[in-house]
């Protein structure tokens, strides 16, 4: 699970070029979109490509984004439920 | 004084609901849907949704689906008339989008194949069919497009210097909005239920409107039906969220309201924007219980029935309000079931039948673009008097090129040395934070540092209220991007960042942002006379107050895309890119320069166009008076009819000053007669053109001013002056 946390640190950085940020900054229980990190709507969109794409999880609905973006662990925790794929 | 009244002559029409307004109008009202499934282009098994699809058979192989459905709704707005329009004004994002995927995806590099690419090329193809020989204009502001054509066209027609505009929007499915729109989760699996409670979102779609409207004075047929007014904002919010509150929404129909002397008691029937997504319905509910203050009006949105058009709906919605007047009638909102509490709206179930004098049409889009019109009968049978374009002085100044920003480009330039080339991302990011920017590619990046370069310059407080950005070609990375990747992944990933960014206005929305500037945010397209066309927008278009604006051009050159799509640039063996921005006050006083557009023609079967254009400048001897020196814009790809115009220019006006082949300097780019724009006015403040540029000696302006030409497809002439401007 750590691997996992750490691993999503890393996309989530990559993938919205957040040049200034540094995998720590990324507290687990911290508060993704509207917090800190200067994340909003969009991001949140563009995370749920990344993660289907490489973990083949579908977050389709804004109900179901907000409750699995709320921050790094909800999202790691749902990703290791629902994926297919051996994350161990 | 002379009223002019923008008389709609004609209607055209073309959407998933049938061909031409009678069929389209009958369907309507029994509240069918076009909705269905997609047949254009496959798509993943699991990625299937509803879109509103033409089913007409169209007509020529070559001619991408935009193009083609804009000429059936012409067609039938111009009714058989065989007369040429004055000017054509048309809506479009996506252009020949839908062909150059198919292309792109198949890995073909010909270029001619791409020449119908650009967005601009919907007018330009329409004003070249119909041999119209004045401007044909585009813009691009993505779902507001269509209307805020129709509001630019009844601009000019008060200008008293046009007759006949065809004015309109078209737009054709393609990947792009189809996979954009999934990717943003904007889509109703079920279909677009505008104001519905369980709506999901809305349903992509294609389509054309079209009108022609016309200059009529003296007394109105009581029957005759106009657009009254129009009204034009921007949220300066979000790039793709609307106002959760509804401000600009709000400001955009009152405007309209105020533009055509009426309150909010005398409309009849509001056809709302009423997409179906969420918070587009809820911003619009806010905007609409504000403006009519529990006296609601009927209203509906038809986009349940015809789906969401994009750059073309405004347009097509015009043409349905329109007709709703004529007949007496309005369409039910189809697709809605359920009430929902939030919005407290309830739409009409059914058709109603109603004398039905005046309406009221939305149109809203990414951006933050708002766009409302109003369409009736005349209440009081007069117009307003003569609208001329308006004057503007600069107060600040921007560019950017292979040289560097304006000191640095300047300097280059008064040595006579090439400013050609493009700055690295690294560069033209330095003066733009770094988080602001993440998510930004090249031409938004080369906007923000121009409009923050333009105000810095001024040196003024007030910030910029309203933007008119011309661009060429547009968000080239984000289109790139957006298509490699969905091409990488077998059509089934593409970037929700990468689509909200590939809108043309996408740069001029950010800027609106940037400042907060909140009145009209226009981006116009058209190749090389994208920038003309963005400062003849201005003119016509700018609020009447004090507040600056930002008229500006910039293009980014993109490896891939460029020389597919320009041929100026396949040419040209230094790839150039960037832009000029003039930070300008609407007043006919104040120092700095003055500067206004002054001819704007077609040079397509038109033989006296540059006769036309001495006249226009008012002879031989003005020209002689008026002007020092001329920065000529002979784009490489048509360099030869460039220069042919400007020998006889140079000829009939016995012009004898120097005359600077400004390309030459600032290289290949659609917009690169924006940079020339800043450069006039850098050396009116010199009143010299060094011995560099005039080639022998210094030569003194003695106070003259210096004319900016744009030459090829089309004859411009903007006029950079200390005095007057001369319109």
């Amino acid at each position: 699970m750590t691997n996992l946390i750490d691993e999503m640190r890393i996309k989530i950085i990559d993938t919205l070029k957040l040049e200034d940020v540094a995998p720590e900054d990324i507290g687990e229980d911290e508060q993704l979109v509207g917090g800190e990190l200067g994340l909003d709507s969009i991001d949140v969109l563009e995370l749920v490509i990344m993660i289907e794409k490489d973990y083949a999880v579908k977050i389709d609905n804004k109900e179901l984004g907000a409750r699995v973006f709320a921050n790094l662990k909800t999202l790691t925790d749902y990703i290791a439920e629902k994926s297919p794929k051996d994350l161990s | 004084m002379i009223d002019i009244r923008a008389v709609i002559a004609g209607l055209g029409l073309v959407t998933p609901l049938g061909n031409g307004v009678e069929q389209n109008w009958a369907a309507l009202l029994r509240g069918s849907t076009g909705n269905g499934n997609l047949t254009l282009f496959p798509t993943p098994d699991d990625i299937s949704f509803p879109v509103g699809e033409v089913a007409v058979q169209l007509f020529h192989e070559g001619l991408p689906r935009t193009h083609q459905l804009a000429v059936i709704a012409a067609k039938e707005a111009l009714g058989g008339i065989n007369i040429a329009p004055d000017a054509v004004v048309i809506g479009t994002t996506t252009g020949g989008m839908s062909r150059t995927e198919d292309l792109l995806k198949k890995k073909v590099s010909d270029p001619s194949l791409f020449s119908r690419h650009g967005a601009g090329s919907v007018a330009e193809y329409l004003a070249s069919e119909l041999r119209c020989r004045g401007p044909a204009i585009t813009i691009s502001t993505a779902c507001s497009s269509g209307a805020a054509a129709m509001a630019l066209a009844v601009a000019l027609l008060k200008t008293g210097q046009f007759q006949r505009i065809l004015a309109g929007g078209a737009e054709s499915l393609c990947r792009l909005t189809y996979h954009g729109f999934n990717s943003l989760q904007l889509i109703d699996p079920k279909g677009a239920r505008p104001l519905d409670r369980d709506r999901k979102g809305l349903t992509v779609s294609e389509g054309a409107g079209m009108m022609l409207l016309m200059a009529e004075t003296g007394i109105p047929d009581p029957e005759t039906i106009e657009i009254l007014g129009t009204g034009l904002t921007c949220d300066a919010h979000h790039p793709a969220s609307p106002d959760p509150e509804g401000n600009g929404a709000f400001k955009a129909m009152k405007g309209a309201l105020e533009d055509a002397d009426i309150t909010a008691s005398k409309i009849d029937y509001v056809n709302l924007h009423g997409t179906g997504t969420i918070d587009n319905d809820l911003a619009e509910a806010k905007a609409f219980h504000r403006l009519f203050h529990g006296k609601t009006p009927p209203c509906s949105s038809i986009k349940g029935a015809v789906g969401h058009s994009l750059s073309a709906s405004g347009a097509v919605e015009a043409v349905v309000s329109a007709n709703c007047v004529k007949k007496g009638a309005a369409p039910p909102n189809t697709g809605y079931l359920t009430p929902d509490p939030r919005l407290n709206l309830r739409p009409l179930e059914e058709a109603l039948e109603a004398p039905i004098k005046t309406v009221l049409s939305n149109a809203f889009g990414f951006g933050g673009g708002n766009a409302s019109l109003v369409i009736g009968k005349n209440p009081k049978g007069r117009g307003d008097g003569l609208r001329p374009p308006a004057t503007f002085h600069v107060v600040g100044l921007a560019c950017i090129t292979g040289a560097g920003d304006l000191s640095q480009t300047l300097k280059t330039f008064m040595q006579g040395r090439s400013c050609q080339g493009r700055l690295s991302n690294e560069e033209i990011s330095k003066p733009l934070s770094s988080r602001s920017v993440r998510r930004l590619k090249r031409l938004s990046r080369l906007g923000l540092n121009l409009a923050e370069g333009a105000f810095k310059h001024a040196g003024i407080e007030n910030r910029p209220d309203s933007v008119f950005l011309g661009t060429g070609w547009g968000a080239l990375s984000e289109t790139h991007d957006f298509l490699k990747q969905l091409y990488e992944t077998e059509e089934r990933f593409s970037s929700p960042t990468d689509f909200i960014g590939s809108v043309h206005n996408a740069t001029a929305g950010r800027i609106a942002i940037k400042f907060n500037a909140r009145g009209p945010n226009i981006t116009t397209t058209g190749g090389d006379h994208s920038f003309e066309q963005a400062l003849l927008s201005a003119q016509l278009l700018a609020e009447d107050d004090e507040a600056p604006l930002l008229v500006m051009g910039a293009d980014e050159f993109h490896p891939e895309l460029s020389p597919l799509f320009d041929p100026s640039v396949r040419e040209t063996e230094t790839p150039s890119d960037g832009g000029g921005a003039l930070l300008m006050r609407r007043s006919e006083s104040g120092s700095g320069t003055k500067v206004g557009v002054v001819f704007y023609e077609s040079a397509n079967e038109n033989p006296l166009v540059m006769e036309a254009l001495v006249n226009a400048l008012g002879g031989t001897e003005k020209i002689a008076a008026d002007f020092g020196a001329i920065l000529a814009g002979l784009p490489a790809a048509s360099r030869m009819e460039g220069k042919k115009q400007l020998d006889s220019f140079l000829k009939m006006a016995g012009f004898s000053g120097p005359v600077i082949d400004y390309r030459k300097y600032v290289g290949e780019f659609a917009s690169a007669s924006a940079v020339a724009a800043v450069l006039g006015s850098a050396l009116l403040k010199t009143s010299v053109i060094p011995d560099t540029l005039a080639k022998d000696n210094d030569v003194p302006l003695n106070g003259k001013g210096i004319l900016l030409l744009g030459l090829g497809n089309c004859v411009t002439a903007v006029s950079l002056h200390d005095g007057k401007v001369k319109t």
